[in-house]
């Protein structure tokens, strides 16, 4: 499989085949076929899947803040419940 | 559903309004979680948690409870964020898909990152450039990006709910992921040349 590394050209469809779960296995091995020859492939895919762990870690829930909470139930007209 | 959360709901329905403030108590934060998320903004995500909120009240009666109540709430939120968003993209002219600008992948964009990357997440200056590169992110990609790999939902889902084809939520999650990826890079390599 030869290709040119530039965006929005073969790493791009690469590495969306890599990371999407709609393809067929057939697919997915090329994929990873091709991944263990290409260091440029690898290193991308990794750094793209590294990118989407450290967001989903830092996204953690937070507490509702209480002067929101209290905007809220005003507005909700209802007591805030103890 | 939890029989606790049946009986709220049928008081809160008969029009017991400490059971609605209950159950308002008890999905305010994941509301308010998911505003964040899709807004990116604090006084908006408070909008969409209120609106929410107040069309529980109004429409309890007609929920079903054929899903959860934090479904049925967590779809009337989206649908509130999506159509803020949407007013906004509207008045803004939100970036075409076309627009996004990648480089050649040459030189250091190439590098692997340090593994400790990975584990340093609760460093507040890779927090902070995170966010960035979400903030930076145009909304139509956001809202993609959001939905399906910070909140889960499917990509028929994602595609139903913002009135795109499957194929381009799928192109533009992609690209959401790629944009991510390198302006975290860049950003990572600025943490470097200042430490």
């Amino acid at each position: 499989m030869k290709h040119i590394h530039k965006k929005d050209d073969k790493i791009i469809q690469l590495v969306q085949k890599q990371l999407g779960k709609d393809v067929n296995a057939e697919v997915i091995a090329e994929v990873s076929l091709h991944m263990k020859d290409c260091p440029d492939c690898h290193i991308y895919l990794d750094s793209v899947k590294q990118t989407i762990n450290l967001i989903k870690n830092i996204d953690v829930n937070t507490n509702l803040p209480i002067d929101v909470e209290k905007r809220l139930y005003k507005s909700l007209k209802l007591e805030m419940y103890k | 559903m939890e029989q606790i959360e049946k009986e709220l709901i049928q008081q809160a329905k008969s029009g017991d309004s400490t059971a609605m403030a209950e159950l308002v108590k008890q999905h305010s934060s994941n509301i308010y979680n998911v505003g964040l998320r899709l807004m990116q903004n604090e006084s908006e995500a408070e909008d969409v948690l209120q609106e929410t909120f107040l069309i529980m009240i109004q429409k309890l009666d007609t929920f079903k409870e054929n899903s959860t109540l934090s479904t049925w709430l967590y779809r009337i939120a989206t649908n509130i964020a999506l159509g803020k968003l949407r007013d906004k993209q509207n008045r803004q002219s939100d970036m075409d898909l076309d627009e996004l600008e990648f480089e050649p992948l040459t030189g250091t964009q190439l590098l692997s990152w340090p593994e400790e990357v990975n584990q340093m997440w609760k460093d507040e200056s890779i927090q902070s450039c995170m966010k960035a590169a979400l903030e930076k992110l145009p909304e139509s990609y956001r809202t993609v990006f959001v939905m399906r790999d910070l909140e889960g939902i499917s990509v028929k889902r994602t595609a139903n709910m913002l009135d795109l084809s499957e194929s381009n939520v799928k192109v533009r999650l992609m690209r959401a992921r790629l944009f991510l990826r390198d302006n975290m890079a860049k950003n990572l390599h600025c943490i470097e040349a200042n430490a």
